[in-house]
């Protein structure tokens, strides 16, 4: 009975999730591009071949490492902090909790356009600031040194909220009995974070990480409307590659190809995130061990 | 009382249905005389057409219905709009207003109608000479221009009498204008890794004296000594601070920001910046002049935009189709694109105008520009070819490669594309 009750679900995943899949997996061993008169014609693991020669693709894919790393990163840090602060009881708290959600509520095109304008150089408020504080000009989007870290920016300003939203959901579910005992052992606010938050947050750090994680490593719209993958190629993310070959040069093999390649890919990151996460934060059952006086 | 009352909802329920019947019937023998036809358009397109298009369905009512589908406002994602919906199978939408890049892909693709039967000779003959570029592809008409576009040198009448002709002018006058400190940049144009990056070099390698892609030979001009000349000019731009550093992020708004408060003495934009620069807002309202492109003598260039209308490939309403295309560009309706929109005409009658001329001197100027236009690359694989440009050309701005290295770069990489889609032996 449940079985059947699950059906509907099962046909929307099968449907929007697994087709597709199949069909990119299909199309990645075939030609099917604006020279073939975009009709899928087989050749072998040619895809394949251009893929692992194709030095772009690498660069990319280096790219769209760094940015999701350490847009992660500093995403969760935040996010944690935000969460602890927001869990507290004090007076506005809940205007401001409603306050932190709307630069995630925003459309990512509309902010990325305002980040364009922001990091302008020489009309924005930034290259503003660093000429009166007598750093100068930085050229923030006109300099492939600085380029990746202002989508980084732009990025954690957009999508701490949501990972603070998990969190603070996480941070309520942990009963305050638990931290009224530590206190009572002589323990400070170090060791309940240590002890009892960090552990028995650990599946909302994890559901986070992944979720983010895998949205930073798809990351497109912000890229493509803040620097259109430059200055000198250092921004493009693989998603934006996979959809130039797509839409723009009809290469259609190709682009599922590179489409293949990341799912594969990301699949590895994420069990990987999930691992080390494992390691780095021990389990509730483990560190009930006695607290230090 | 109850009774009334039912009885009466009762009579309105019998009326309603029989006009429902009614105006279907009516509806049906309508459908059947009334030929009903869409084109697909950009957002700004399709409002400029908006009064045009009421126009015809006015004219011809009862015959032929024009209904336009609004796209979206920038020209990149109304192509992966179009490309979406023509993937599918059948589109739905008989014509597509298109830019001149994307007519050989979508021709090879087999997406487009010929016109060649409908557009003859006498009305190729009726265009300006610049607007009969781009509109045909292996010998087939795919496409009737709407509005022309092309790369235009804008330039401050107020700080110089006459603007420069060549290259080094350019920068004399600017290093002049910048010492006595008349203005912080002398010159601001699209070095964003995009499109715009591609067309701003086409006009400098034409200035030099190459080739981006030769006609005669079909070989590739980058690394040639003007392809390499070009970049290394526009990385000099950026070296004597003649352009600002951020210029590797401009895009056509930067540019235009910089030059409407008065910032820079020149600016390389297209026609619609003209009307920007006489808003109110404008710093420099009054004091802009346009020429073409500054080149070595005689070798001046300007890059052909423009957007016509095709006719989607298994439309039925092909001649209903052309029939609108022939409205919506013809003399008159140019004439009030032009004046309400500013969009530069296509027919050469309207630039003979001598009222309009007299009520808009400045078009004049453009019909110059077009003259001297010249196409991009003509390949289905264009996208492909600007896109290795591009990279590499943001390279060199950026000073992360010299301009020789950068170029024989994109000169080995858009061989490689050829050769891999079989259009090189």
């Amino acid at each position: 009975m449940i079985a059947f009750l699950l059906l509907p679900a099962l046909l929307l995943l099968l449907v929007v999730f697994v087709g597709p899949l199949f069909r990119y997996a299909w199309l990645s061993f075939h030609a099917d591009s604006v020279v073939t008169g975009l009709i899928a014609i087989p050749n072998g693991g040619a895809n394949w071949l251009r893929l692992v020669q194709d030095q772009r693709f690498w660069q990319d894919l280096g790219q769209t490492l760094r940015f999701s790393g350490v847009s992660v990163g500093l995403e969760l840090i935040l996010a944690l902090m935000i969460a602890l602060l927001l869990d507290q009881r004090w007076r506005g708290r809940d205007v401001v909790r409603t306050l932190t959600l709307i630069p995630w509520a925003l459309p990512t095109t509309v902010m990325a356009l305002g980040w364009r304008w922001i990091f302008n150089t020489p009309y924005g408020p930034i290259d503003h600031f660093t000429r009166m504080i007598g750093i100068g000009s930085l050229n923030i989007l006109g300099d492939p040194h600085f380029t990746w870290m202002a989508t980084v920016w732009a990025d954690v300003w957009k999508t701490t909220p949501f990972a603070a939203l998990i969190l603070l959901a996480g941070l309520q579910t942990i009963p305050v009995d638990l931290y009224e005992a530590v206190r009572l052992e002589g323990g400070n606010a170090m060791v309940c974070l240590r002890r009892i938050t960090l552990p028995l947050l650990r599946p909302y750090i994890l559901l986070a990480l992944l979720f983010r994680l895998a949205q930073a490593f798809g990351v497109f719209d912000l890229i493509q409307v803040l620097t259109g993958g430059g200055p000198a190629s250092s921004t493009e993310s693989v998603a934006l590659y996979a959809y130039w070959n797509a839409l723009r040069f009809l290469d259609f093999g190709y682009s599922a190809t590179i489409i293949m390649a990341s799912f594969i890919l990301i699949s590895l990151i994420c069990v990987v995130a999930w691992i080390l996460l494992q390691i780095i934060i021990p389990t509730h059952s483990k560190s009930q061990a006695v607290v230090e006086p | 009382m109850i009774m009334n009352q039912i009885h009466f909802l009762r009579r309105i329920l019998v009326s309603l249905i029989v006009i429902l019947i009614a105006s279907t019937c009516f509806g049906l023998v309508q459908a059947r005389t009334t030929e009903s036809v869409s084109f697909l358009m950009a957002a700004p397109f399709a409002d400029a057409t908006q009064d045009l298009v009421k126009q015809f369905n006015r004219e011809h009512r009862g015959e032929i219905h024009l209904h336009v589908i609004k796209g979206p406002l920038e020209t990149e994602a109304m192509s992966d709009l179009a490309i979406s919906s023509l993937l599918l199978g059948k589109a739905p939408f008989d014509g597509l207003l298109m830019d001149v890049t994307w007519l050989p892909k979508y021709a090879a693709a087999g997406w487009m109608e010929p016109l060649e039967g409908y557009f003859k000779q006498n009305d190729v003959d009726s265009l300006a000479t610049g607007a009969r570029e781009g509109n045909s592809y292996n010998g087939h008409l795919y496409r009737w221009p709407l509005t022309a576009d092309m790369g235009l040198l804008y330039y401050r009448t107020d700080l110089m009498e006459q603007p420069p002709e060549t290259p080094e002018d350019l920068v004399e006058v600017s290093q002049s204008l910048q010492k006595k400190r008349k203005v912080n940049w002398g010159y601001v144009w699209q070095g964003r890794q995009y499109e715009g990056l591609s067309c701003v070099y086409l006009e400098m390698i034409d200035g030099f004296g190459g080739d981006w892609i030769q006609p005669d030979d079909n070989q590739i001009g980058l690394n040639l000594k003007p392809g390499v000349e070009a970049a290394a000019w526009l990385q000099g731009l950026i070296d004597q601070g003649v352009s600002p550093k951020a210029v590797t992020n401009y895009a056509e708004s930067e540019a235009l920001q910089s030059f409407k408060v008065g910032d820079s003495a020149f600016m390389r934009n297209w026609p619609y910046a003209w009307a920007e620069l006489q808003k109110s807002d404008s710093a420099v309202k009054g004091n802009v002049g346009i020429t073409t492109m500054v080149a070595e003598p005689g070798r001046s260039t300007a890059t052909l935009g423009s957007w016509g209308l095709t006719v989607i490939k298994g439309s039925e309403h092909v001649d209903a189709a052309v029939e609108a295309i022939r409205f919506l560009t013809n003399d008159s309706a140019q004439k009030q694109l032009f004046l309400k929109s500013g969009y530069t005409p296509t027919q050469q009658s309207v630039f003979d105008d001598p009222e309009l001329l007299q009520q808009s001197p400045i078009l004049a100027e453009f019909g110059r520009a077009l003259k001297v236009v010249k196409p991009r690359p003509e390949t289905p694989l264009y996208a492909q070819v600007s896109d290795v440009l591009q990279r590499q050309l943001s390279s060199i701005l950026t000073g992360e490669q010299t301009p020789r290295i950068g170029m024989d770069r994109a000169t080995s990489n858009t061989n490689q594309i050829l050769i891999s889609a079989g259009d090189r032996p």
